[in-house]
């Protein structure tokens, strides 16, 4: 029976890979067919339709919370000026010096990490610092990794992600935090010397451009000045009340949230703007919604007792126990958490991650350092995923040459999340 | 971008950008470059006046970067690139120098872009660029610009102005190779005879 679902679940990674069908609707139907294969009945205790569809639907409701919060707070440090105001006053400051704009750049990419994820976060500090970067001279390829660098050097910081893993794996949002804590200086190294190599080894590039002398296109940005200072520390506010005052993740949001408003709106205008930017945010949230939705229905199919019990000896089989072993054999694996691969946690990853744990293969605290080192590198270098696409085709580049350059260095830091996982939890 | 025969419209729309001065493509650049989004358009024509009196006023210097010519310019939408690495290098498009030249003679420019003059403007253009990243060059643009962004008593930090040091190329290449017009109008020209197909969507390559 656990080859059937093996089989199942490569099933679902070849529609997922060649796009047959949306991840989200792949993971419903990859959870659907897992329980019927694992034997659970349509209706009742543990069965397709109670325990996996109506249980697991909601089942990380806190996360998708946390996710349109997130997108909210964007919403504002895009509507506000704040994000923009924090890339202009790098450029003008160490404009002359690109390897200063590009950390610079780096700098507010992690802040904006912090507060929210994928393609949002990407274009809230890189529809201005992309362009800016260029305009300076980075190369476009090294333009592009730098916001996504600077992503993932904030991500170990971004609340719903702790809610999220501590949803997921059923641990504690402290224990999710502590090893976001001994990840966080992986990242911010890698992305921190991606930026020294990558500007010394590519230098600058100039163009003479056919589009720099053409009528200027009116936009929306136009008509926004510059945040005040005390706007600009906005990004900081729900993670210093969280990581230093220990609220909770969502009044954290919230208090940033309410923060970048009284901070940069008249009062009058407050209702206004708060309703319109949560509306934006919904539509901003709901591809990151649909997917929690569908990754809690697949954590409940193979959290199934039939599921664990077919899967159990199979998975214990081909996991490593030795650390070595561990770190060796996982870092290896790295590539296949790119392309939707079924190591990537927003999708079947999460199942197989569900699996480790419920089969009581390694602790939970363990698969939780696997699945964030791999989000590490997924969050960057994965062509398919949202971020890296807007980004590199914003740069005017290919998502695979912002995967080759970035790779290396995401893959080190992964390795990283590895050791720290084998040395503290097996 | 993919080169068209230029339309009555078209052609009427250079028409058009010929007489706007100089000074006018300056501020279209700048407008254009993101971090000057709700600057007021005269800070803009002061600051394109003074990269423009800066880039005229540069003297001439020979390149060191190598020269090399390849197709897709077009493709690309651009005329010609510096890459400072790994070893100093002026790429100049051939397609687009081709259709440069055609443009000039059909709109009746040939006065203003001698045969020849845009190649030679592009070696110039990229040559600033060389030169601004290395030594004085940057802090002397800097001065010129005087975009104050802290005072202290009497001590001043310049600010960056992006695209600043494109002007002064175009401005540079303009006196250095005998041009009648800054190659920001021949630029413009050839951004309306080209149509748009491949590139960043910000809109600047630069």
């Amino acid at each position: 029976m656990g080859v059937v679902i093996l089989l199942v679940m490569a099933a679902g990674v070849a529609a997922m890979l060649t796009r047959r069908l949306p991840t989200a609707f792949a993971l419903v139907i990859l959870a659907v067919v897992i329980a019927f294969v694992a034997g659970a009945p349509l209706t009742g205790e543990n069965s397709v339709l109670d325990t996996v569809v109506q249980g697991g639907a909601p089942m990380l409701a806190a996360t998708m919370i946390a996710i349109l919060l997130g997108s909210w707070l964007g919403r504002l440090l895009d509507e506000t000026g704040i994000a923009g105001t924090l890339v202009r006053k790098i450029v003008e400051f160490g404009g002359d010096r690109p390897v200063v704009v590009a950390l610079g750049v780096l700098a507010v990419s992690t802040l904006v990490g912090t507060v929210t994820g994928s393609a949002p976060a990407a274009m809230l500090a890189g529809i201005i610092g992309i362009p800016a970067m260029i305009a300076v001279g980075i190369p476009k390829v090294t333009a592009a990794g730098t916001i996504l660098m600077g992503i993932a050097a904030g991500m170990p910081f971004e609340l719903p992600i702790w809610q999220f893993f501590s949803t997921a794996l059923e641990l504690p949002v402290d224990t999710v935090r502590g090893f976001m804590m001994k990840l966080f200086p992986f990242a911010l190294a890698a992305a921190v010397l991606f930026v020294l190599v990558e500007t010394r080894r590519r230098g600058v590039e100039h163009a003479w451009s056919l589009r720099s002398a053409s009528a200027a296109p009116v936009s929306r940005r136009r008509q926004l000045g510059d945040a005040p200072w005390y706007a600009l520390l906005t990004p900081l506010v729900p993670l210093v009340l969280a990581l230093g005052f220990e609220v909770a993740i969502l009044p954290s949001m919230l208090a940033g949230v309410l923060y970048a408003l009284v901070t940069t709106t008249r009062p009058r205008e407050m209702n206004k703007r708060l309703l319109r930017t949560l509306y934006g945010a919904f539509e901003v949230a709901a591809a990151p919604i649909v997917l929690f939705i569908a990754i809690g229905i697949l954590l409940a199919a193979v959290k199934l007792p039939g599921a664990v019990e077919s899967l159990e000896p199979l998975v214990k089989a081909v996991s490593p126990q030795n650390p070595v072993l561990f770190v060796v054999v996982f870092t290896l694996l790295v590539p296949l958490c790119l392309y939707r691969g079924p190591l990537n946690v927003y999708g079947l990853g999460a199942g197989i991650a569900g699996v480790l744990i419920a089969a009581g293969i390694y602790p939970a605290v363990a698969v939780l350092g696997l699945a964030t080192s791999y989000n590490q590198v997924f969050g960057v270098s994965d062509p398919t995923s949202t971020q890296t696409v807007w980004s590199a085709q914003y740069a005017g580049v290919t998502p695979q040459q912002v995967m080759l350059r970035t790779l290396p260095y995401v893959w080190a830091v992964a390795l990283g999340g590895f050791c720290v996982t084998a040395a503290s939890y097996l | 971008m993919t080169a068209v025969p230029p339309g009555r419209a078209a052609r009427a729309a250079m028409e058009e950008l010929a007489a706007l001065d100089d000074v006018e493509f300056g501020v279209r650049l700048l407008a254009n470059t993101p971090t000057h989004e709700g600057r007021d358009p005269e800070l803009l024509r002061r600051w394109a006046r003074a990269a423009d009196a800066y880039g005229s006023a540069l003297a001439p210097a020979a390149s060191t970067a190598r020269v090399v010519e390849s197709d897709g310019g077009l493709a690309k939408g651009l005329l010609a690139r510096y890459t400072s690495k790994p070893v100093p290098t002026v790429e100049l498009f051939t397609d687009t120098l081709t259709l440069a030249e055609e443009l000039t003679d059909r709109l009746g420019w040939r006065h203003w872009y001698p045969a020849g003059s845009v190649r030679a403007a592009a070696i110039a253009h990229e040559a600033v660029h060389e030169r601004l990243h290395h030594g004085q060059a940057k802090k002397d643009l800097k001065l010129a610009l005087d975009h104050v962004v802290l005072r202290a008593g009497r001590h001043r930090l310049y600010g960056h102005v992006a695209g600043a040091d494109e002007i002064a190329a175009h401005s540079h290449a303009r006196t250095a190779c005998g041009l009648g017009r800054s190659p920001l109008l021949l630029t413009a020209a050839l951004a309306t005879a080209a149509e748009p197909q491949h590139g960043s969507p910000h809109g600047r390559e630069k």
